[in-house]
């Protein structure tokens, strides 16, 4: 557990003044506490024996109070700004540590897991700090200043209100841990609630479509009550805790009723000294009560530490290179050498020993089946992926050799998904450099064939999309993103499959405006149609990981292998044998 | 026979979507929730009892201490002006019954008084806890249920979302306030308690404690309304930050292809600073009043010793009389401070339960007949359009006179360009829509005099964005119907291709797949859901055909299994693939919400007509040699 938070003094270190400050001040307030029942006692005993006098305890008390109120403001406050700045350095860090992580990392952590890490982990370390500390402070302060008064005033009586502490202490420890489960537990069934009703609200219409409404009401109703019985049981927990503790501290209560009492009425204490222990001892109990959540606290903050770590601890995928390794301006002249590319974990490479040149200029299409490496032998070009050194290179210089930016800013790629952010289209379409004026992001939805399907929203580029804004077709989605390609007017440009929710009017359409803005420059798309494939200078066919055809449509048509295949079927539909043979392949 | 339904003026869906502003207390709400309380008040009534019990113990714990201890076995003082609540009979008795000490009979009523209290009041959380529990869990089923059987009218007016905060954060906002309420039961019962027995101790000193109340109280106010602006801010920016990152993260590879990192991280840094400062300035209101609240409880004690100290001189009160107040200070601030920290817990709570009758007062449905027609056991499939006409803006028709017939067995293909009426056609034969505009026969019975829920189980019908349940590949297929077995869904699913992939899957029709089925290939998908339409046999069939290009090899399985899927039954596809054209009986062109066109694929291109266009248009390109 230290180990895990010492990890975290880097991030903490930078404020250890605030913190030191806090911690100082605290002790400063928890004196001036003790001062209170010492300033009681001597009010008491006063008008006990009948003397008047009272004015210098009760201004005493007012003063004590009045410079309490001061000092403890000012100690939490340092201590809990050092949480709020320990945590927004963390979140800074993580935020700039994720975006150099790639799909290997992605493809071992979901975004979930991260957003839980950003809000909990950190929230936990917070915690700790503005809270902990404190905390833990006041622990240990009202148990040496009271304990230090407690003896003082008569030792014994001390030592017969020690033994029920360590038994709250660890009661504590051990109900913080169940209620932490508790709440985590009610935290699950709770996502599990949302996750179940957000499902079944979007797919509202097959459920009614299939008559399924009973079913997924009683489907909902069993996380319904399964929620509710976490919520009982840490509602339970939180009550057990909250009676069980006050009866273990009323011991300590009773010992000195009983042994105190006792003194006082054999003449060996004073009632005032009476009254003031028993201030005392409330004052160590408390403390002691908290105890058990302060462990918990730092406990689980340690496994926070642990999970940030984890993730800080990873180096970025992708290695950049230097400014000025390449040349500044890329061409467009593409050579695939002997590349071969397995992902992590995986037992087949996804790519085997490909060879392939692409002179500046031409456009390449690449067909096969799901699966057969299409997408990744693109992202190579990019670096989205680790590409191996020697393999891949632009203008005869390594893809390594780029700086990242320059590459991907000269090397413009269309995935496959077509993502769009929570902002309005302007910002989407013009995402790689947001200071573009209108004009050209015009031009660019034009060429997408998306320019008349933006005039005619009502508030056109600044239509907000994604999951918080009007929603899009599939076929929509598509050509935003390819006006988000288009805009940057690459010397290279990558399609990867992102015609295919597009009609094939469109698609015409698109490609006639591609050959036209792309002429001169390289192009290279993955597409299902061999109408769309055949417009390419030359056209790929992958299987497996491999290129097993490659040449012009019409070359293609007279070899008669797979591509001439696929476009028969294409053409005339497909008869029993093709069928058959899917199914055989399936 | 009047069997149409009347289609209801258009709603306005914009007052769903609008923010309610709750009061923060609402009597004519609280009054609609206790109504879901009722089944459960015998537990409630119960926990209202224990409370009371409760609080009668917590009070007579200082009293032993105070008057018991100190005043009477301590100081010998029996008369005391304070009320003992029989206390000191009561440590009477027991010393004398149990032949011990009045020091030890004080310490054992103490001590069960101290058990006593801790079980009660467990007791009483516990049951206040199961009694409302109970009420809110049926509150959010039915309110689930509601929106679970509202019609596609109403889901194409308002956003998903929104409807979803209603089942989970506006019911959780209750659930909330029911952990608060709690809380409040428990401070608030001793602090009346306290108040009767302190005011018969000393008015006078009562009455000057009380001064302290309402000053803070009105710092609790103050602070309330004061950190509500500034918690909202911190709760704005907070959510901006996670919005942020989940988005950044889900759009990652464009964000790498953008070369956007630096500009992202800026103007996360810019979120992380707001958040920090709207953080700080709360945190600094917080601690100022949370020192406050502490000091006011030392400030009152010194304000006791104080003005006491002159009562006691003049023997109005007893030293174990003022050490009983000193204790009962803490039971009078307490609840102040709790109800502080409950404050914006209670609006919230008022706000979403708002948002939630407004759900439930949601009206909006399917009319279903009065007297319902039952199906044959098995429909033979002839299906007729008569003279529908229908807009789901009764002003704007996307149907016109719509009249078409038919047969039993009949594969038609329907064909036409966007927003020609295809999908709305096939709606309503599933009645998703109420239509009150011409008729819909199905085997000669007029679809109005049918159950929803009826008809729909004995038409399959196929969306475009079909639903993929999470649970099992099984689950998927047999969806709930108990008369599907294993081996009718393994017959389903070899039938229609989708076996193979089935058995590759790791624990094969037992994998559970997850949400929208994310873990499927689009192809994948779409043969599950042929599979579970062909598993649940309907007489007749509807399907929107997937407009996304797939892999040709994938491509070949779905039409094979569409044939399969069709085969002996009405089918009615809005037809994309020139594939399902050809193989159609008769292919439907309809434009503009009308039926333009009727014949097969071959007599409609030599008729040179919209068929003619559409299919130069969109297939001429996939078939490159031809023509």
């Amino acid at each position: 557990m230290i180990a895990s938070l010492m990890r975290l003094r880097i991030f903490v270190g930078k404020y250890r003044g605030r913190l030191i400050g806090g911690i100082s001040a605290f002790a400063l307030a928890r004196v001036l506490e003790a001062l209170v029942p010492l300033l009681l006692m001597v009010g008491i005993d006063r008008l006990h024996a009948g003397q008047s006098g009272l004015a210098a305890p009760a201004l005493g008390l007012v003063a004590v109070v009045l410079a309490r109120f001061v000092v403890v403001s000012f100690a939490r406050m340092a201590v809990r700004r050092a949480g709020l700045l320990v945590a927004f350095d963390l979140r800074q860090k993580l935020y700039a540590h994720l975006q150099s992580m790639g799909p290997q990392f992605f493809g071992r952590y979901t975004i979930g897991d991260m957003m839980t890490r950003a809000v909990v982990d950190i929230g936990l370390i917070q915690r700790l700090i503005s809270h902990g500390t404190i905390l833990a402070v006041v622990l240990a302060f009202a148990s040496i200043v009271g304990f230090a008064f407690m003896v003082s005033l008569s030792p014994v009586l001390t030592l017969l209100v020690f033994p029920p502490l360590p038994l709250v202490f660890f009661y504590a420890w051990k109900a913080s841990r169940r209620a932490g489960m508790a709440s985590r537990a009610v935290q699950e069934r709770l996502s599990g609630l949302g996750a179940l009703t957000q499902e079944n609200l979007s797919g509202i219409r097959t459920i009614q479509a299939m008559t399924q409404e009973h079913n997924e009401i009683e489907r909902f109703s069993g996380a319904n009550q399964a929620y509710a019985d976490a919520f009982y049981r840490q509602s339970r927990i939180h009550s057990e805790m909250s009676a069980i503790m006050p009866t273990l501290a009323a011991v300590c209560s009773i010992a000195i009723l009983g042994y105190g009492g006792n003194l006082v009425l054999e003449g060996e204490m004073t009632v005032g000294e009476f009254t003031a222990f028993f201030l005392y001892v409330n004052m160590v109990a408390q403390p002691f009560r908290v105890a058990g959540f302060i462990v918990n606290l730092f406990q689980r903050a340690a496994v926070a530490s642990d999970r940030l770590f984890e993730v800080f601890e990873r180096d970025a995928e992708i290695e950049d290179a230097p400014r000025g390794a390449a040349p500044a301006q890329i061409r467009g002249d593409i050579a695939i050498r002997g590349l071969t590319f397995t992902y992590e974990g995986a037992e087949k490479p996804a790519l085997q020993d490909i060879e392939l040149a692409i002179a500046r200029g031409e456009s390449i299409a690449i067909m096969g089946r799901v699966g057969a490496g299409k997408t990744t032998l693109l992202k190579q070009l990019v670096r989205i992926l680790d590409t191996p050194s020697g393999t891949a290179f632009i203008d005869g210089v390594d893809v390594r050799d780029y700086p990242l930016a320059q590459l991907r800013s000269q090397v413009a790629m269309v995935p496959q998904d077509p993502f769009l952010f929570g902002e309005p289209l302007r910002d989407n379409l013009t995402y790689d450099d947001p200071s573009r004026g209108i004009e050209p992001i015009w031009q660019a939805a034009e060429a997408a064939d998306f320019k008349e399907t933006v005039a005619a929203m009502p508030k056109r580029m600044d239509t907000i999309v994604g999951e918080r804004g009007v929603t899009l077709s599939g076929g929509q989605k598509q050509r935003a993103t390819l006006a988000r390609g288009l805009i940057r007017h690459a010397p290279v440009l990558i399609l990867d499959d992102c015609f295919s929710s597009v009609d094939t009017e469109t698609e015409t359409r698109i490609l006639a405006e591609l050959k036209r803005v792309r002429r001169g420059q390289t192009t290279v798309l993955v597409s299902h149609r061999v109408a769309t494939a055949r417009h390419a200078d030359r056209i790929l066919v992958m299987e497996d990981g491999a290129i097993v055809e490659r040449g012009t449509h019409e070359a293609l048509l007279a070899a008669g292998g797979a591509y001439a295949e696929l476009e028969r079927i294409q053409r005339e539909g497909a008869d029993a044998a093709d069928y058959a043979a899917a199914q055989a392949t399936a | 026979m009047a069997t149409a339904h009347p289609v209801p003026a258009k709603r306005d869906y914009s007052l769903f979507e609008a923010e309610l502003s709750g009061a923060v207390m609402n009597f004519a709400l609280l009054k609609r929730l206790l109504r879901w309380m009722r089944p459960y008040r015998a537990t409630f009534f119960l926990s209202a009892g224990l409370i009371l019990i409760a609080s009668i113990l917590q009070i007579l714990l200082p009293i032993v201490i105070s008057m018991v201890g100190i005043d009477y076995v301590i100081g010998g003082e029996r008369d005391t002006p304070a009320p003992d609540l029989g206390m000191i009979a009561l440590t009477d008795w027991l010393a004398a019954s149990l032949d011990i000490s009045l020091l030890a009979a004080a310490c054992c009523l103490y001590a069960a008084l101290q058990l006593g209290w801790a079980v009660t009041v467990h007791a009483h959380r516990m049951t206040l806890v199961a009694s409302v529990i109970k009420g809110l869990r049926d509150l959010r089923r039915d309110l689930f249920a509601h929106l679970e059987t509202r019609p596609y009218s109403f889901y194409d007016g308002v956003a998903v979302g929104r409807v979803m905060t209603r089942v989970t954060n506006d019911v959780e906002a209750l659930y909330e306030l029911l952990r608060g309420l709690g809380a409040l039961v428990g401070e608030f019962a001793p602090f009346l308690v306290a108040l009767a027995i302190m005011f018969s101790v000393s008015a006078e000193l009562t009455l000057i404690l009380l001064a302290a109340l309402p000053l803070l109280a009105m710092a609790t106010f103050y602070f309330r309304r004061a950190t509500r602006t500034l918690f909202r801010q911190v709760r704005l920016t907070l959510s901006a930050l996670n919005q942020n990152m989940q988005e950044n993260l889900a759009g990652l590879q464009v964000v790498h292809l953008s070369r956007r990192e630096d500009y992202n991280h800026k103007r996360y840094t810019a979120i992380n600073e707001r958040n920090l400062g709207a953080e700080t300035r709360s945190m600094r209101l917080e601690t100022a009043y949370g020192a406050f609240t502490d000091s006011m409880a030392s400030m009152a004690i010194g304000a006791v010793l104080w003005f006491g100290g002159g009562a006691v001189i003049q023997e109005q009160i007893t030293l174990g009389g003022m050490v009983l107040f000193t204790q009962f200070i803490s039971m009078l601030f307490h609840p102040i401070v709790v109800l502080g920290e409950q404050f914006n817990v209670l609006f919230r709570a008022m706000a979403s339960g708002e948002r939630i009758f407004q759900a439930l007062d949601w009206d909006e449905r399917i009319h279903e007949p009065e007297h319902p027609a039952h199906l044959p056991a098995r429909l033979r499939g002839a299906v007729e359009f008569r003279g529908l006409t229908f807009g789901y803006d009764p002003a704007a028709p996307v149907l016109h006179d719509v009249s078409l017939t038919i047969a039993p067995g009949e594969k038609l293909a329907i064909v036409g360009p966007t927003g020609s009426g295809k999908s709305t056609l096939v709606k309503l034969l599933g009645r998703f829509y109420d239509f009150e505009d011409g008729r819909i026969f199905l085997d000669g019975m007029d679809l109005n005099r049918i159950e929803s829920r009826e008809l729909r189980r004995r038409i399959g019908v196929v969306l475009q964005d079909f639903h993929i349940f999470s649970g099992t590949v099984h689950d998927n297929i047999a969806l709930g119907n108990p008369s599907i077995d294993r081996a009718r869904a393994t017959a389903a699913a070899r039938a229609v291709n989708a076996h193979d992939f089935v058995s590759s899957l790791p624990r094969g029709d037992e994998t559970k797949l997850s949400e929208r089925g994310q873990n499927l290939s689009q192809g994948q998908r779409q043969l599950l859901a042929f599979a579970r339409v062909l598993a649940a046999d309907p007489e007749i069939l509807v399907l929107d055909e997937a407009t996304a290009s797939i892999d040709t090899e994938t491509e070949l399985l779905i039409q094979d299994a569409l044939r399969k899927l069709a085969a002996g039954r009405t089918s009615i596809i809005i037809a994309h693939r020139l594939q399902t054209i050809q193989e159609a009986d008769r292919v439907v062109v309809l434009d503009g919400g009308r039926v333009v066109e009727v014949g097969s694929h071959e007599e409609l291109l030599a008729a040179r007509g919209l068929y003619h266009t559409l299919h130069e248009k969109q297939f001429q390109e996939q078939r490159p040699e031809a023509g």
